[in-house]
């Protein structure tokens, strides 16, 4: 039985690895989550005013509405492309030279966020920006507005759902665009009767993972706008950090929300995983 | 079905144009002196020069550098160390450490940042230290990412069988582990070492968060440059962007490289 | 007392009690085979023997020592695994030289001993090779000379030839039983194909749901099975219930099952002593052919009935012809359970 004790002595093997993750993860989270209930200015007690407050304040109202909006309208911008993209890629056939060029820059750009994006849409598109020069109707566009803001993120969308969408459609056998064509099936009829449907949990996926991925986005926003755009991650990282006062409580009630929403994000994403994979024979 | 062919393609070249539109036009900006008009005039490689030769950004590459090199250097130790114990000795573990190392996925950079500050700003540990926060930062938001590397190469080679062999044959498991088992998934190794370090480089949020412009790095450098002058930040955002792709680049290398050596397995 | 002894050896997974007590004996020399269906715990017991599961109760001993609780690497034992167990950073003389390195074997004798050991199995020409650029049957001729080179006591494959396609298996079957009589290997070897193990054992433990059904040679597991399932296992057995024998051919037996063999049973013979035989009267419903024999199945007033004959042109018989089948009364075989 000498084994056996030796045994436990490994766990300590794994005491560093705990360390970094309770130190820099679990005592985080749990502490942000725990101050959320806590009253303004650390007094005991427990309370619900903060979130009370963010669903009755406008501008907290507006930080969660407009996150919620930019991250839906660039994830559906996101999938359209990125579904046409899949589509024309498996047309173009895997180990073209079409093909690779596209995931090459698909790849290179996938990279490509933050203040480095937002930098390079001022060059284009800002208040002198160079493509203004080129097409007058570009002239009055601003940049420095929410629509400006959703084309940059729609950017950012585009390589990452493309790449996730590519091999989704790899997951089509050519054996049943042959079949269902000589069961008299057009191209158009195959794709909504069958090539839909078999995609749609990877659909569903992608846009999840695209939503979760513009929620988080904090740099390119305030790349661009400072803070003079209400937007959850701006909001919370302002609770915290600059000149004021950590404002704890009511910041981390702001956390605990924008969690939630990501959870609720990558929640749907598992749960559409699980069930793909439980189904087999999708795959 | 062949006509339609063309549409795709120009659909693909389409939407390529449009990604690299940005990175295009912004690469040659950085190379004139002035583009107001519709083209750019007096070509010119100052920007470069001036840049390459300032300490100041020279400073901020190098912080980028160390600051890449820590964190993910620790990361895989640890994840290694722990994956080695759980997987031999405590199975039963296994999805807790996995449960640790997916959440930083789920949380992501401005949660995570707001929350270390939080709760370690103004500590007189080590812990208030704002380059030791940064650190363990950064090893939390790497975490998934080296996590599923690692264990998808120990499954790829088939880890349990190969350590059994090898202590057939005479060696101890840890002998086993570090002499058979790491060797074979070094290049996984490699491959999700090099994306965290894309990630880091790429990142802006827990250096502003947590570092404040006391940090600066690459990413706040550009920030601060493209306030004052444009043409300057655009050459500070040329290094960045061919950096990224070179190690994009490797990436892909080192993974159709990977996958090459597979199909033959299964060939043979 | 044999050279391996096995001491009401059992093994639990939680609830699952995967061996329920074996005692066993594998003689000095002998290739012993561990036959039966997956998840009847036979390669559990290989592993329990190589010290790669811990058991639960009872002992294990080698050589006159326990080694119930020895550590795998010190038990001096070589093994085989399914496939793909070669260390693919390794070279093939590197892969061979592991067990001799960890033995802290100099430099030159390692180098001699992984050269004979690859002209044994016919691959000295691979030695600079990786185990990506070799075929299954290739790698797993590696991975029996990585487990012998080191002369262990006890050589254990644990179904090293299951990813290998047909024709080639045969040939390794052959080769390893060469080489392990060349070397009086004692080797314990486990499969669930029954054709692998009569061809390559000098005895075969059958196995089934944690328990030894039977034990002896391959003719004697084949023309003696002592049970039910080991005439379902081994061979293509009819296997009868009395009441469908009795309904079969009109006369009651003794036991609760018969067992018979296919090739036994005879078609349309003429024979002057009708006593020493059960006759059956039916119709063909089924032909099969399997190259040089000819499997029949005959319906004997609703009963099943399979019959292997010889092939020849003259002698075949088609699907609705009225047969008579004799089976010689000795060779049927009673199966009480």
């Amino acid at each position: 039985m000498k084994q056996r004790s030796s045994k436990y002595l490994y766990l300590l093997v794994l005491l560093p690895f705990l360390v970094v993750a309770i130190l820099f993860e679990i005592i985080p989270l749990l502490m942000i989550v725990v101050n959320s209930f806590r009253p303004e200015g650390g007094g005991a007690g427990v309370t619900l005013a903060h979130y009370a407050t963010i669903f009755t304040k406008p501008l907290y109202k507006k930080a969660i509405l407009n996150s919620i909006t930019i991250s839906l309208t660039s994830s559906a911008f996101g999938i359209v492309i990125a579904f046409l993209g899949g589509m024309a890629a498996r047309r173009a056939g895997k180990g073209s030279k079409l093909h690779n060029a596209y995931l090459t820059v698909l790849n290179m750009t996938s990279n490509f966020a933050g203040v480095p994006l937002a930098f390079a849409y001022m060059i284009l598109l800002g208040n002198s920006g160079i493509l203004k020069q080129w097409i007058p109707f570009l002239q009055d566009f601003d940049l420095y507005t929410s629509t400006g803001l959703n084309m940059i993120y729609v950017y950012f969308q585009i390589p990452l759902s493309t790449l996730l969408m590519i091999p989704a459609f790899d997951g089509i056998r050519q054996e049943w665009q042959e079949a269902s064509t000589l069961m008299g099936c057009s191209a158009a009829g195959f794709w909504t009767r069958i090539g839909a449907p078999v995609l749609l949990p990877s659909i569903l996926g992608t846009v999840s993972v695209l939503f979760a991925n513009a929620l988080a986005a904090y740099a390119t926003a305030y790349a661009l706008l400072m803070n003079n755009f209400a937007l959850l991650p701006i909001n919370v990282s302002g609770m915290f950090v600059g000149d004021v006062t950590q404002r704890k409580e009511m910041g981390g009630a702001l956390s605990v929300v924008m969690m939630i929403l990501m959870v609720i994000a990558m929640g749907a994403n598992n749960a559409i995983v699980n069930r793909q994979r439980k189904g087999g024979a999708r795959k | 079905m062949k006509k339609k062919t063309w549409v795709s393609s120009l659909y693909i070249v389409l939407v390529m144009i449009y990604l690299l539109i940005p990175l295009l036009a912004t690469a040659v900006y950085s190379m004139f002196q002035k583009w107001t008009g519709k083209l750019p005039e007096g070509f010119t490689l100052q920007n470069y020069v001036e840049l390459l030769t300032e300490q100041d950004f020279m400073l901020s590459l190098g912080r980028t550098v160390i600051i890449c090199i820590v964190p993910i250097f620790l990361t895989v130790l640890l994840v290694l160390l722990a994956l080695f114990v759980v997987t031999i000795y405590f199975p039963r573990l296994e999805k807790y450490v996995q449960l640790l190392c997916m959440v930083p996925y789920m949380i992501q950079g401005v949660i995570l940042s707001v929350s270390i500050i939080s709760l370690y700003a103004g500590s007189p540990t080590i812990l208030g230290n704002r380059l030791v926060m940064l650190v363990g930062a950064y090893c939390i938001i790497i975490l998934p990412h080296i996590y599923q590397g690692i264990r998808n190469s120990m499954h790829a080679v088939n880890m349990p069988m190969l350590l059994e062999a090898a202590e057939m044959l005479g060696a101890s498991k840890i002998y086993g582990f570090f002499r058979v088992i790491v060797p074979n998934i070094i290049s996984g190794i490699t491959v999700s070492s090099l994306l965290a370090v894309g990630l880091i480089f790429g990142d802006y949020v827990l250096v502003r968060n947590i570092a404040g412009t006391g940090f600066k790095n690459v990413q706040v450098y550009l920030f601060l440059t493209m306030k004052s002058s444009s043409t300057k930040a655009s050459a500070v955002f040329v290094i960045i962007m061919i950096t990224t792709f070179l190690i994009t680049l490797l990436v892909l290398f080192l993974q159709s490289r990977d996958t090459k050596k597979r199909l033959q397995k299964v060939k043979g | 007392m044999g050279y391996i002894h096995f001491e009401n050896v059992t093994k639990d997974f939680g609830h699952n009690h995967v061996l329920k007590g074996i005692t066993m004996d594998v003689e000095k020399g002998h290739l012993v085979t561990l036959l039966g269906p997956s998840g009847c715990g036979k390669s559990t017991l290989l592993r329990c023997l190589a010290g790669l599961e811990e058991v639960t109760g009872g002992t294990i001993s080698l050589d006159g020592k326990d080694i119930t609780h020895v550590n795998p690497r010190d038990r001096g034992i070589g093994m085989v695994f399914q496939q793909y167990s070669l260390f693919p950073n390794m070279s093939v003389a590197q892969n061979v030289a592991f067990g001799l390195n960890m033995k802290k074997v100099d430099k030159e004798t390692t180098a001699r001993k992984v050269r004979e050991m690859l002209t044994i199995v016919g691959l000295e020409e691979k030695a600079d090779h990786y185990p990506s650029q070799l075929s299954g049957g290739q790698q797993q001729r590696v991975a029996l000379a990585r487990a012998i080179v080191t002369e262990p006591k006890v050589l254990l494959l644990d179904e090293p030839l299951s990813a290998i396609d047909a024709k080639l298996r045969r040939n390794l079957q052959v080769e390893i039983r060469r080489i392990q009589q060349d070397f009086g290997m004692t080797t314990i070897f486990v499969t669930h194909d029954q054709d692998e193990a009569m061809v390559m054992s000098d005895v075969i433990h059958l196995f089934h749901n944690g328990l030894i059904e039977q034990s002896g040679a391959p003719t004697e597991m084949y023309t003696q099975p002592v049970s039910k399932f080991a005439a379902s296992f081994i061979g293509n057995y009819n296997i009868l219930s009395a009441a469908e024998f009795e309904k079969a051919c009109g006369e009651a037996v003794d036991s609760a099952d018969v067992a018979i063999r296919p090739e036994i049973v005879r078609i349309n013979l003429e024979v002057a002593d009708e006593s020493k035989r059960y006759h059956m009267e039916g119709e063909v419903i089924n032909s099969l052919s399997h190259g040089n024999l000819m499997r029949y199945t005959i319906l004997c007033n609703d009963v099943e009935i399979n019959a292997d004959i010889m092939f020849e042109k003259s002698q075949l018989l088609e699907i609705g012809q009225k047969v008579r089948l004799s089976i010689r009364k000795t060779n049927v075989i009673m199966l009480n359970s």
